[in-house]
């Protein structure tokens, strides 16, 4: 409410100092302390991530240029983070929905595996006999279709027997895990004398690139994704009546909201989100199920998601940077001889620093 | 009837771990907080476990610093929770990646290592029953001492001090600052204490289960252990049945395969993850009854229509 004190200015007010100068200054004012806090939290994280670094004896300042120069400096390697920050960004914007209507859905993982488990069925059924994009088109839906439905089993059992959907998701993910393991091992398998993983998906059907760059579409989709997203969240009613049953769900039934219609859709859009995410990293990356395929999409999203503070935009902002973390990580392993798990270290320090010390306090627990 | 001994004993062995992490987490969700982080303590007390024994000679020392290693961690959860107001599921995964990373930082060096490991030991007369013998007293002496551990625990909770404010914590708050206590103090003690178990699960996986170390070796007992506690009411005692359970259905696999029956491994291994799935649908509203009244705060942050 107190939003709209700013932009619906009385006409009769005088005008008072109100130029968009003193306004950007003023806003540059109050957001200080905030920026301070990020700042430090930040550097704090940086400096913890150094020490533990140093006891392996590498040296934190070389480390970090590494991972600068070969990330920034190279355009192979940018194009890679918005290689990797698409499906990031999907699976994060599965937590945001739910989150929305204060719902955690620690799923993302699972939704993402069998998104990309259906998004394979479909496609190397119907690759060599329909055209490419018919194929992909095919692929999404059933990505979608089948990402929603794993996240409505959980929703289903929170709505009909008040399971809470954290703990739900959390363990279906490492049962979708069994699904992928169960397919590429037998029934999907291309060969028996060659490592488990279905055959690759025809190139007619895969993702196609943005002229030139090397990176896919996937990058497009997660952007538009985002935007409407904001949009759905921020201006329509759906949007409006997710949050206040995220506020106050005895409110919303109060007032006459259809209370288990809404958090069902918001579980729904979310594994939905998710599931493409498996579908764009299939068609667009792996191209063929193998074990360890999506590994962490879903919890780095996750994670993106509560640094992003459950907003679409930032979202991508947060996804760009945990994408650009993972392939410094690569650069951690190549130049500094540091295993690439490493960086799990910067991302848990980030979020925690921002979990904690940035002043975004839900409930206290 | 040796298929389901083995699988009994099997479910023994592979369920110590989780037993013991799904007790550190009662004890943490009496107190009034969930910790996913769980998964990350035992991990990182895997690590400590298998480090000090390499470096040692001494089993015993690594269960120490497994234990010291899954408390500080689970501290960590704590911190954030408890004194920083952050939000349980969130912290508890930030805790995980942390483990995460770093032991695959310090654990590198340690993979493929050959460690002083425990040994099985068969308690005299005790072994010699029918059945249960070999069921219950042909261990490692982690799995005896699980035996003792979990009622003691169970006795600390419900029969002393200690336990009732730690359950006061996680039932009515406000009547522990009425007393003069503070609740963040106590929370802090019970996660703290929860991370310490899961520690010593993480050491049992490592130096008497798989006597091995690997990159994220928990994989997945933890979150195991966060359902457990929920689907055995937070009760320590259940929580024995529940692991074990858990146990058998792993151990089940590898005793068909070892009869040479040709089952995908993988469609044996979902069946604790089902098993939960199904276990806490059915006893759903039961259980959330019975739940802690702060953490079903935690849990119901949206209920669903009545």
């Amino acid at each position: 409410m107190t939003a709209h004190v700013d932009t619906d200015v009385d006409p009769q007010a005088p005008p008072a100092q109100a130029t968009w100068q003193s306004k950007l200054a003023r806003a540059g004012l109050r957001a200080l302390p905030h920026v301070g806090r990020w700042a430090a939290a930040i550097a704090g994280a940086l400096l913890i991530f150094s020490i533990l670094v140093s006891f392996k004896g590498a040296n934190p300042i070389d480390v970090f240029g590494d991972m600068w120069t070969s990330t920034f400096s190279r355009s192979r390697s940018i194009g890679e983070i918005f290689i990797r920050m698409a499906p990031l960004a999907l699976a994060a914007l599965a937590v945001v929905v739910p989150a929305r209507a204060g719902m955690i859905n620690v799923g993302g993982e699972g939704q993402v595996i069998v998104g990309a488990v259906a998004a394979a069925g479909v496609g190397l059924a119907t690759d060599q006999v329909l055209p490419g994009g018919v194929v992909l088109l095919l692929m999404a839906i059933a990505a979608i279709l089948a990402g929603a439905l794993w996240a409505g089993i959980a929703a289903l059992l929170r709505l009909v027997f008040n399971v809470n959907e954290a703990v739900t998701t959390l363990l279906l993910n490492f049962v979708s895990l069994d699904l992928l393991l169960f397919l590429i091992y037998q029934p999907w398998r291309e060969s028996p004398t060659q490592q488990p993983a279905t055959r690759q998906l025809a190139t007619e059907a895969q993702l196609p690139t943005l002229a030139a760059t090397g990176v896919h579409v996937g990058i497009v989709v997660a952007v538009i994704a985002a935007v409407v997203l904001a949009l759905a969240l921020g201006r329509t009613r759906w949007g409006f009546r997710l949050a206040v049953v995220g506020g106050n769900p005895e409110a919303a039934r109060r007032a006459g909201m259809p209370v288990t219609v809404l958090l069902l859709s918001a579980l729904l859009v979310g594994g939905a989100l998710a599931g493409l995410a498996g579908m764009i990293e299939f068609a667009g990356v792996e191209t063929k199920l193998r074990p360890g395929f999506g590994t962490q999409i879903g919890y780095v999203g996750f994670l993106a998601s509560w640094l992003a503070r459950h907003k679409p935009v930032p979202v991508l902002i947060a996804a760009f940077t945990l994408a650009a973390l993972a392939v410094g990580a690569d650069s951690l392993q190549l130049d500094s001889g540091l295993p690439a798990a490493t960086i799990n270290i910067l991302t848990a320090l980030l979020l925690m620093a921002v979990l904690g010390w940035t002043a975004f306090r839900k409930k206290a627990a | 009837m040796s298929i389901l001994i083995d699988v009994a004993t099997g479910g023994v062995r592979g369920g110590t771990s989780i037993l013991y992490a799904g007790v550190g987490e009662t004890v943490s969700e009496r107190s009034g907080v969930i910790n996913l982080g769980t998964e990350g303590s035992m991990l990182g007390g895997a690590l400590a476990a298998y480090v000090l024994a390499a470096e040692t000679g001494n089993p015993w020392l690594g269960v120490l610093g497994g234990a010291i290693a899954g408390a500080v961690l689970s501290s960590v959860h704590g911190v954030l929770v408890v004194r920083r107001g952050a939000n349980q599921f969130a912290s508890g995964l930030a805790v995980l990646f942390l483990a995460l990373g770093l032991t695959s930082l310090f654990g590198a060096a340690y993979v493929g290592r050959t460690i002083t490991s425990f040994q099985n030991y068969a308690i005299p007369i005790l072994s010699d029953i029918p059945v249960l013998g070999p069921i219950l007293f042909n261990h490692d002496p982690l799995v005896y001492l699980s035996y003792v551990v979990v009622p003691v625990v169970w006795y600390v909770l419900f029969r002393t001090r200690v336990g009732l404010l730690i359950r006061t914590a996680g039932e009515r708050s406000e009547a522990l600052t009425v007393h003069g206590f503070k609740v963040k103090n106590v929370r802090m003690l019970a996660v703290t204490v929860g991370g310490l178990f899961a520690g010593i699960g993480g050491a049992h996986l490592s130096i008497a289960y798989t006597n091995s170390w690997f990159e994220n070796m928990i994989a997945g007992r933890g979150f195991i252990a966060v359902a457990l506690v929920i689907f055995a009411s937070w009760s320590p005692l259940r929580v024995f049945a529940g692991a074990y359970l858990f146990g058998a259905a792993l151990a089940l696999g590898p005793a068909l395969q070892a009869r040479g029956f040709g089952i995908n491994q993988f469609a044996l291994h979902v069946i604790p993850f089902v098993l939960t799935l199904v276990v806490l649908a059915v006893l759903g509203r039961r259980t959330i009854s019975a739940a802690p009244a702060e953490l079903k705060r935690v849990f119901e942050n949206a209920p669903p229509d009545p």
